[in-house]
């Protein structure tokens, strides 16, 4: 059989009556243990994967794939809505996302991310399903030194999230580097920054940071405006559904997104996050309209969370390839692939067609169900947005505490939790950007890392960080992407300034 | 009035299949981890064999086991329904990260599983041998880079018993660490470092694909299937398990620990756990009372000395 | 973040507040120098060892505490919108209390409490409605997650006396 027709006869199965209704379940209860805040598809998988034990092959592996999805989704929402994301991957969600439901448009923000999503991952799972042995070889070329030159790409796009202030910016940047620090070093198996706390030898949970910044810093400061503020959020101005300008600054977004998340998410060391930082930068880049950004733009949604759900397909590239789990929420699906018998490696589309094409089948449904699920639920979800202040943000912090807890039920955990909430409270106060902390907290190890892994493996020779093509590309455009807006800045640095001023009014 | 209500049926329904002990298995790390993996399919046969009617795993991540070790140790004291995973690397976590609480402080019930480690280098390696490796390592220890997981762990822990069997001293190894098996795999696919050591779990699909070649194991006899020879066999006097266990709380009378030893016991035995094993790919090495602790103190005196010339334990 | 309605340059006078986070910054890039400083430097065989980054992060910091006195001198931050401490208390006092009662009370007792503290925050003050409220909402929550969906969170006596 040829491969479209092993894909068609999986199709075919998954989309009988009762693989449906299997589908949908799996994605109603991804998206309600994933929509917590702290707790990412990982947990969400290894949670509810035993659910699907009871059912038979096809309709457990379909069922998963609606988990591990519908886990993948549940942050976006809470990252729009309650500015609170849920996984790492769905901060940069929260930064326009958020100020676009507060102008009361959650409900084009929730469909540009679903519809977004949809896209990318029918997109990024055909391309696993046709060139993911292609994909895998570039994938590996990728040593130390090539990794290190994407950090420092994704470094200088950092700056695009810096705000008005450079000096602001680079302070919570590096605040987010310090916390870095904090742990085991990995190379050398030291303790740095511990100060003998055996809780701070892992270091700093990135989504415990997340949640604490955004969700509890963020209630401190509206409870901080006592009647200040705004009364009530408008939850619905204009339509609730997306109209013809937002289609039309969605859809290349959401190409994009998947062109930059695939590949990014097929790298044995690439990670979600970093595809949609290079997402939001790139969209903020080719914008018409720059001064949306960070007041609410759609393009800074539609692109990350496009570029997050490809890059979860893009994972499963090395797993089904080279059976190589990249991230813990692959180490678990490996875990589950085991139970159904379905072996990863190199050999596994060779020897075990029908159950890869039965799985990719299943993937395209589960993504469709979540589609279905997800867009008559947003005209529910914007509506949360007009419970009384007292009580929406109770509820967030109730939510917010209760994925930290059930993450890790530790009393640390939940220090932490209120001393960076205090911290992003006061940074708020001054002024400073809160996405370049987390930013430079997920960044700060993957670049020393690596930077100390290409140097020993060379035992010290400097040339070897610029003896590969592909690291002296991804160096040259990250020079030029710090360069040339500099040089644009000092050419127009009156229209710029003017423009600043137009869209504070 | 009408949640209550609704939590009182939920209550009732959930109460139905109450069969013996319940049991919370502590697994001292994230999600996906051979630990985790344990303490959930310990879960599932539990449940599956009526040795248990209500299992809850509990993640309690951090420090190569040694924070839920702690925790366990100081907040389930007595509490016989309670177990922890672990495994060798605990052992290595608990002397690097200077543990104040060691395995002294909880109750080993039982050996459940264990892996052998694996030496592999690229397809395209020039090394064809062990024996070349070795060489090359004798040679010049810098210019052998060796892909692994974190600093501390079994696979770096093997290479230094490796260096010092073949006399070069282990502080000199260029170890690099990976943070999980799946990247340094592709480390080593990628030809970015000479040689690979993890277990042999991690590398099986690859060397039966040919992409990697197998070079040595480290287990004292060859092992059934595989097309490789021991570490020994070449001369070096290294053999390193990778095993994992279970452990009750601290506190226990004698007839809880036989208690919980004869729960164990029944699961080992069980159909369905040798099933699991056998599709997870884990080797049976049960082993339980007065033999594991001997076993177990043995391993803990041997890291220790090769942690310190590594360097890692002062 | 830029609400600040008020032009900055309003305030051109010295900037005290601004001062003391210069003066956080260099004490946290001090703290960096005084841990790095008992580590073994030992980089194998890489130049870059696990002290190098820490340094580099720390000058920096120190960097940046300068400049910030520099803004801080001039009066270069922006206005400040007028904090109420008050409700901050509430919702701090809360977060603490679920924190320190978690274990004990179980997770329906503690989080209830800190529903209804930041409900307080936010200005409904009848505690003697939010308490019970933000009680009965959590054990529903704690039902769903815990006992439908499997998440491990803590259990208290409210929890024990239905499971």
């Amino acid at each position: 059989m040829s491969t479209f027709e092993f894909l068609l006869q999986g199709l075919a199965v998954a989309a009988q009556p009762m693989n449906l209704l299997y589908a949908l379940i799996g994605v109603t209860l991804g998206t309600a243990v994933g929509v917590l805040p702290g707790i990412g598809p990982a947990l969400t998988v290894a949670l509810l994967l035993p659910v699907t034990y009871k059912l038979d092959p096809a309709g457990s592996l379909i069922m998963f794939a609606g988990i591990y999805y519908g886990g993948m989704y549940g942050g976006s929402t809470t990252s729009i809505l309650l500015n609170t994301p849920g996984e790492s991957a769905s901060i940069v969600t929260a930064l326009e996302g958020n100020k676009m439901a507060r102008a009361g448009r959650g409900g084009p923000a929730l469909a540009t991310a679903a519809i977004g999503s949809f896209v990318a991952g029918l997109i990024a799972t055909l391309a696993l399903a046709f060139v993911a042995p292609f994909i895998v070889k570039v994938a590996l070329v990728f040593g130390p030194r090539e990794y290190f030159a994407l950090m420092v790409l994704a470094f200088v796009t950092v700056s695009s999230a810096f705000g008005d202030s450079t000096l602001r910016g680079l302070t919570s940047l590096f605040v987010g580097l310090t916390l870095a620090i904090i742990g085991i070093d990995q190379l050398s198996g030291q303790a740095r920054l511990s100060f003998g706390i055996p809780d701070l030898l892992d270091g700093i949970e990135v989504t415990t940071l997340a949640v604490a910044m955004f969700a509890i810093g963020e209630t401190l400061y509206i409870a901080a405006q006592g009647d200040k503020g705004p009364d009530k959020v408008e939850a619905v101005k204009g339509s609730v559904w997306m109209n013809a300008a937002d289609w039309a600054r969605s859809w290349k977004p959401w190409l994009r997104g998947t062109a930059i998340g695939f590949p990014i998410g097929a790298m044995p060391a690439g990670g979600a996050e970093i595809g949609t930082f290079l997402s939001y930068a790139a969209e903020k880049r080719l914008t018409k309209h720059p001064e949306e950004f960070g007041n609410g733009a759609i393009e800074g949604v539609a692109g990350p969370e496009a570029a997050n759900n490809a890059s979860a397909a893009g994972t499963l590239v090395p797993l089904l390839t080279l059976g190589l789990p990249t991230t813990a929420t692959a180490a678990i699906m490996l875990a589950g692939f085991q139970q159904y018998g379905l072996q990863p490696g190199p050999l596994l589309f060779a020897t075990n067609p029908q159950l890869v094409w039965g799985l990719i089948a299943s993937l395209l449904i589960a993504n469709f169900m979540l589609l279905v699920l997800n867009l008559p639920l947003i005209g529910l979800w914007v509506k949360l947005l007009t419970i009384p202040k007292p009580w929406l943000y109770a509820g967030i912090l109730l939510f917010a505490t209760l994925g930290t807890i059930g993450a890790n039920p530790s009393v640390f955990e939940l220090g932490m939790l209120l001393a960076f909430g205090l911290l992003g409270y006061v940074m708020r106060i001054f002024g400073y950007p809160i996405a370049p902390v987390v930013v430079g907290l997920i960044l700060g190890p993957l670049a020393e890392q690596q930077l100390r892994r290409a140097l020993a493996i060379s035992q010290g020779d400097l040339t070897t960080l610029v003896a590969s093509p592909v690291a002296v590309v991804l160096l040259l455009i990250a020079a030029a992407a710090l360069i040339v807006p500099l040089i644009l800045r000092a050419r127009g640095r009156g229209q710029v300034l003017s423009q600043l001023a137009a869209s504070e009014d | 009035m009408k949640h209550f209500f609704l939590a009182s049926i939920l209550a009732g329904a959930m109460a139905l299949p109450a069969f013996a002990a319940d049991y919370k298995i502590i697994a001292p790390a994230n999600p996906g981890g051979g630990w985790d993996q344990t303490a959930r399919t310990l879960q599932t046969v539990m449940q599956s064999e009526g040795i248990s009617g209500n299992v809850q795993v509990i993640n309690v991540p951090g420090a190569g086991g040694t924070i839920g070790l702690a925790q366990f140790a100081s907040q389930d004291k007595g509490n016989a329904g309670a177990l922890i995973v672990g495994g060798y690397v605990m052992v290595g976590a608990i002397l690097t990260n200077k543990s104040p609480v060691t395995l002294k402080d909880v109750t080993p019930i039982a050996r459940l599983t264990g892996e052998y480690e694996a030496i592999v280098v690229p397809a395209s390696s020039p090394f064809q041998t062990f024996g070349d490796l070795v060489e090359a390592l004798k040679k010049d220890p810098g210019a052998v880079s060796w892909a692994g997981g974190s600093a501390g762990g079994t696979d770096h822990i093997a290479v230094g018993l490796i260096a010092k069997a073949a006399g070069v001293d282990p502080k000199k190894i260029n170890y690099i660490a990976y943070s999980g098996g799946g990247e340094a795999l592709a480390a080593i696919l990628g030809a970015q470092v000479s040689a690979g050591i993890s277990g042999y779990g991690e590398f099986e699909s690859q060397v039966k694909a040919g992409t990697l070649r197998l070079l040595a194991v480290s287990s004292a006899d060859r092992l059934e299937g595989i097309d490789a020879p021991t570490i020994k066999e070449s001369g070096l006097d290294v053999v390193v398990e990778n095993w994992r266990m279970v452990a009750a709380a601290p506190g226990l009378s004698d007839e809880q620990k036989a208690a919980v030893s004869a729960d164990i016991e029944k699961l080992v035995k069980s159909a369905a756990w040798q099933e699991q094993l056998k599709t997870k790919g884990w080797q049976d090495t049960y082993l339980s009372g007065a033999a594991f602790d001997e076993q177990l103190a043995k391993d803990v005196s041997a890291t220790e000395g090769v942690l310190k010339d590594i360097g890692l334990v002062e | 973040m830029t609400d600040g309605n008020k032009p900055a340059s309003a305030t051109r006078r010295p900037d005290g507040a601004a001062f003391v986070i210069a003066v956080v910054l260099a004490a946290i890039a001090g703290v960096i120098f005084w841990d790095v400083s008992r580590l073994a430097g030992a980089a194998g065989y890489s130049q870059v060892g696990p002290t190098t980054v820490p340094h580099a992060i720390a000058y920096c910091l120190l960097g940046l505490a300068i400049w910030t006195a520099i803004e801080a001198w001039r009066g270069e931050f922006p206005a400040r919108e007028r904090q109420e401490v008050a409700p901050v208390v509430w919702i701090v006092g809360g977060l603490a209390a679920q924190m320190l009662l978690l274990k004990v009370a179980g997770f329906s007792i503690s989080t209830g409490l800190l529903f209804a503290l930041t409900a307080a925050g936010f200005g409904k003050r009848k505690l003697w409605i939010t308490i019970p409220v933000g009680i009965v909402l959590s054990f529903v929550i704690w039902v769903i997650f815990s006992k439908l969906l499997q998440l491990s969170l803590p259990a208290g006596p409210l929890e024990h006396l239905f499971f």
